[in-house]
């Protein structure tokens, strides 16, 4: 080999060994720290209504609708360790969608749904920034996510410019659990309170009553139990729950929230 | 330019119409330019939070920032590219050109550039230099675009005549290597110009006319970064030849090697094109799998960067050595940074300086899993203008005025101010670029008129925190702004000044052209065509299954959207 020759031989292995370094973090960072790109988010029917959807307690979804000038819905309140999946769609031009100082950076495309997964474990106020130029008002397109062990429950007349829609039944149903302090005695976790059944999992389930007979978790069930308690008791318990006054429409929320639950 | 570095240097006959087409592709960019810069320097102003204007003598914001992406990374570069190449390959191959054809391409070019010019300067093409559907501009904006990039394809048609016959002339003897890098630079060029050029006229064209409802946005983004990739490496591919072929002897040595420059050029052919989608990462609508791949091919790029990098420096400790230079980093002091007989050697040495940190800094982007980290921040103005704006930018400037004085036959004036340019221009990056790096990895987004919000007391979204850095960044930016009224002031007082040789005269050219080293054959970098059908077969590879699962795609596709309205524009 000629002199110089060893010159591009010595860059060419230099490069192989940098990028086999670089290409081995990468995969660490991507099987070991589970840091993924979004990829074709397609089984997700477009939306063009911003919501937040509280699946389960801490566990939400937020729907947010990217437009020219503003996130829809805006300015949400979350409680600390909120778990939250975001999905993104833009109803007019490209959009940008930053969470700052968070790893939440996402665009927003036409025609396509994006997805992020945060878990706001710190409490504070997060900016949400659209950092693709999207037309005059693009400067003011921001909105922000406040996180705090006691955030303001989510109603409509919250919500500044453009409220979210919260006609969804199972969320509606979380905030009348909250609100009637069921979870002072029934779990919505594995742990927890345990006067009551875990409301975990309780949907579809059979359970083993205290006078030797089974029934199954299902509508008219919770309905006798909300308004006739003491009717059928679930064995191992005692028989306190108190009857509730709510309305029909309530008990539908309050069903529809246990079996987002299941 | 009377140089004693061009002494032994064989002049060369440029035809007086050769003359006066290159002039005119060499100026006309540089006056644009002072509108390109201008709004540059706006743009540090704006983002500094000391104005809180949507506008500023007349001219919008987002209007400012889209004619200075257009005008400096669009228009000048091209324009720069075939000027570049028409001298290089006039000069390497000694052959005489088809005027008809130079002409053709500078006319449409011009005219290109002057209908896109309208449309931004009219206020309805406030959509940046990356015109992104759904959001519209005028018809004419697009229209300017596509004749701006046929006419420099028929510029680079027009020299493949020459080289064939050059070949056929001189069977046993290696292609020039400067002639090796234009057409590299060119190769990349129409590989990746082919995919914006369905995407402006089979995609936005017709939709902008009003004739189809509605565009496919993922596909247009697409194809866009197909081409705005292999964009960059079209914009360094001329300054790579300067740096392999003409800095060495600037510097007063020889190039090291030939044939680690022929494989860096090669390389480029195949590796420049099938990357683009690491601009797409956080963007829906693309498999991961396919980001991933993509991540991998741009890191391939390292190897003809490393190669320059290493060929380079051995070259300039070559020179550095000659002139009495020694130790193992003293030799460092022994080169010609301030001298004025060689002030080209600034202009090309700065920019290698700045890109050190460019490229670093590019790691991060291409990175598959640090991506988010910036992405859209103002980290990525920071970068790209220690790309762009470094090694391309000082080296195109320099190479401007030094073509200009020698097709003009007059003296450079004010050398000491010539020689400042580009040390002044340097410093001024480090500085906005360094502190604009810290507040992108903040969250401070890019392509955003932050007076009006983020930096705007007034706002519940202000972060004062920014502030401070933003400040700096403006300083920067008027260091830089002051380099450009410098050279601004040198080439005009040029052009300006009496000539001995007349505009309709012929005139003998004198480039410095680096001897090597080194000097090898190997032939299997000295062939074109492997190398093209490779980069075809890794194009086919690397965009094949993306775009087949983007059409396979349901897109309800988009309406058009003016920038100043969220109604959806009306079609008949």
């Amino acid at each position: 080999m000629q002199s110089s020759q060893k010159l591009e031989l010595r860059v060419g292995l230099a490069v192989l060994v940098l990028l086999i370094f670089f290409v081995s973090l990468t995969v660490v960072a991507v099987k070991k720290f589970g840091i993924d790109l979004p990829g074709c988010v397609t089984n997700i029917a477009a939306f063009t209504e911003g919501k937040v959807i509280e699946r389960a307690p801490s566990h939400f979804e937020i729907h947010y609708v990217a437009r020219m000038w503003s996130f829809e819905p805006a300015n949400i309140e979350l409680p600390t360790g909120a778990d939250v999946d975001i999905y993104l769609n833009s109803i007019d031009v490209n959009h940008g969608f930053q969470i700052l100082g968070t790893n939440v950076n996402l665009m927003a495309v036409p025609g396509a749904v994006n997805y992020a997964h945060i878990k706001f474990s710190k409490a504070g106020k997060y900016f949400i920034v659209c950092h693709e130029y999207c037309g005059t008002g693009h400067q003011n397109m921001i909105t922000t996510i406040t996180v705090s062990d006691h955030p303001a429950p989510v109603s409509i007349e919250d919500r500044a410019s453009t409220p979210p829609i919260l006609d969804d039944d199972a969320k509606a149903g979380a905030i009348l659990v909250a609100s009637k302090s069921c979870t002072a005695c029934h779990s919505l976790g594995s742990s927890g309170p345990s006067v009551g059944p875990s409301f975990r999992g309780l949907w579809g389930k059979t359970e083993d009553l205290s006078d030797g007979s089974k029934v199954l978790v299902d509508g008219p069930y919770i309905r006798e139990s909300i308004l006739q308690p003491q009717a059928k008791v679930v064995k191992g318990f005692q028989a306190l729950m108190p009857q509730l006054q709510v309305s029909e429409e309530e008990i539908e929320q309050i069903t529809a929230f246990l079996k987002s639950i299941k | 330019m009377e140089l004693s570095l061009l002494k032994e240097e064989a002049a060369i006959q440029i035809e007086s119409s050769l003359k006066r087409v290159v002039l005119i592709e060499l100026v006309f960019p540089v006056v644009l330019l002072i509108f390109g810069i201008y709004h540059g320097l706006m743009q540090f102003v704006y983002r500094s939070g000391l104005i809180h204007e949507s506008s500023f003598a007349h001219i919008d914001y987002y209007q400012g920032l889209t004619a200075h992406g257009v005008i400096n990374a669009i228009v000048f570069t091209t324009f720069f590219a075939i000027a570049f190449g028409n001298i290089i390959v006039r000069y390497c191959l000694k052959l005489p050109l088809n005027m008809k054809m130079t002409w053709a391409s500078a006319i449409l070019m011009i005219g290109g550039t002057l209908s896109t010019a309208i449309a931004i300067f009219s206020g309805q093409a406030s959509v940046l230099y990356t015109f992104y559907p759904p959001l519209k501009a005028h018809p004419v904006f697009y229209f300017g675009l596509v004749a701006l990039i046929v006419g420099s394809w028929i510029g680079f048609f027009n020299w493949i005549p020459n080289y064939l016959r050059w070949r056929k002339l001189n069977p046993s003897v290696k292609t020039p290597l400067a002639v090796v890098g234009i057409f590299t630079s060119f190769i990349v060029w129409m590989i990746a110009t082919l995919p914006v050029a369905y995407e402006v006229i089979v995609l936005l064209l017709p939709w902008s006319l009003g004739l189809v409802p509605t565009v496919n946005v993922v596909l247009a983004r697409t194809l866009f970064w197909f081409f705005g990739h292999p964009l960059v490496y079209f914009w360094i591919l001329p300054a790579y030849v300067m740096y392999y072929t003409m800095l060495p002897k600037v510097a007063g040595g020889k190039l090291y090697t030939d044939f680690g420059a022929r494989l860096a050029f090669m390389w480029f052919i195949v590796f420049s094109s099938p990357l683009g989608l690491h601009h797409q990462f956080t963007e829906p609508g693309i498999n991961s799998s396919f980001k991933f791949f993509h991540s991998i091919l741009t890191f391939l790029i390292a190897f003809p960067s490393f190669m320059t990098a290493f060929v380079v420096a051995a070259s300039l400790e070559y020179a550095a050595r000659k002139n009495g230079g020694s130790g193992l980093f003293a030799w460092w002091k022994k080169l010609p940074y301030f001298d004025s007989e060689r002030w080209l050697f600034g202009y090309l040495f700065c920019g290698l300086l700045i890109f050190i940190f460019g490229g670093i800094t590019g790691i991060v982007n291409a990175s598959y899993s640090m991506n988010r980290v910036v992405h859209n921040t103002a980290w990525l103005p920071a970068h790209f203008h220690m790309t762009v704006a470094g090694p391309v930018f000082l080296s195109f400037i320099g190479m401007t005025l030094f073509l200009i004085l020698q097709l003009t036959g007059k003296e450079l004036k004010f050398k000491k101010l010539t020689v400042s340019v580009p040390w002044i221009w340097m410093v001024g990056i480090f500085i906005s670029s360094g502190s604009t790096f810290v507040t992108g990895l903040q969250g401070m987004p890019r392509r955003t008129n932050l007076g009006l919000g983020l930096l705007d007391p007034s706002s519940p979204m202000y972060h004062p925190e920014w502030l401070t850095p933003s400040v700096i960044a403006l300083f920067g930016g008027i260091l830089m702004t002051l380099a450009m009224v410098i050279y601004f002031f040198v080439v005009f007082s040029t052009l300006l000044a009496k000539s001995r040789v007349k505009w309709s005269d012929p005139i003998f050219l004198k480039l410095p052209m680096s001897e090597v080293l080194h000097d090898e054959s190997v032939t299997w970098v000295e062939n074109f065509t492997p190398w093209i059908v490779a980069a075809v077969v890794a194009v086919v590879i690397a965009y094949g299954p993306p775009l087949y699962q983007i059409l396979n795609d349901k897109n309800p596709g988009s309406r058009g959207f003016l920038p100043d309205s969220p109604a959806a524009v009306e079609t008949k």
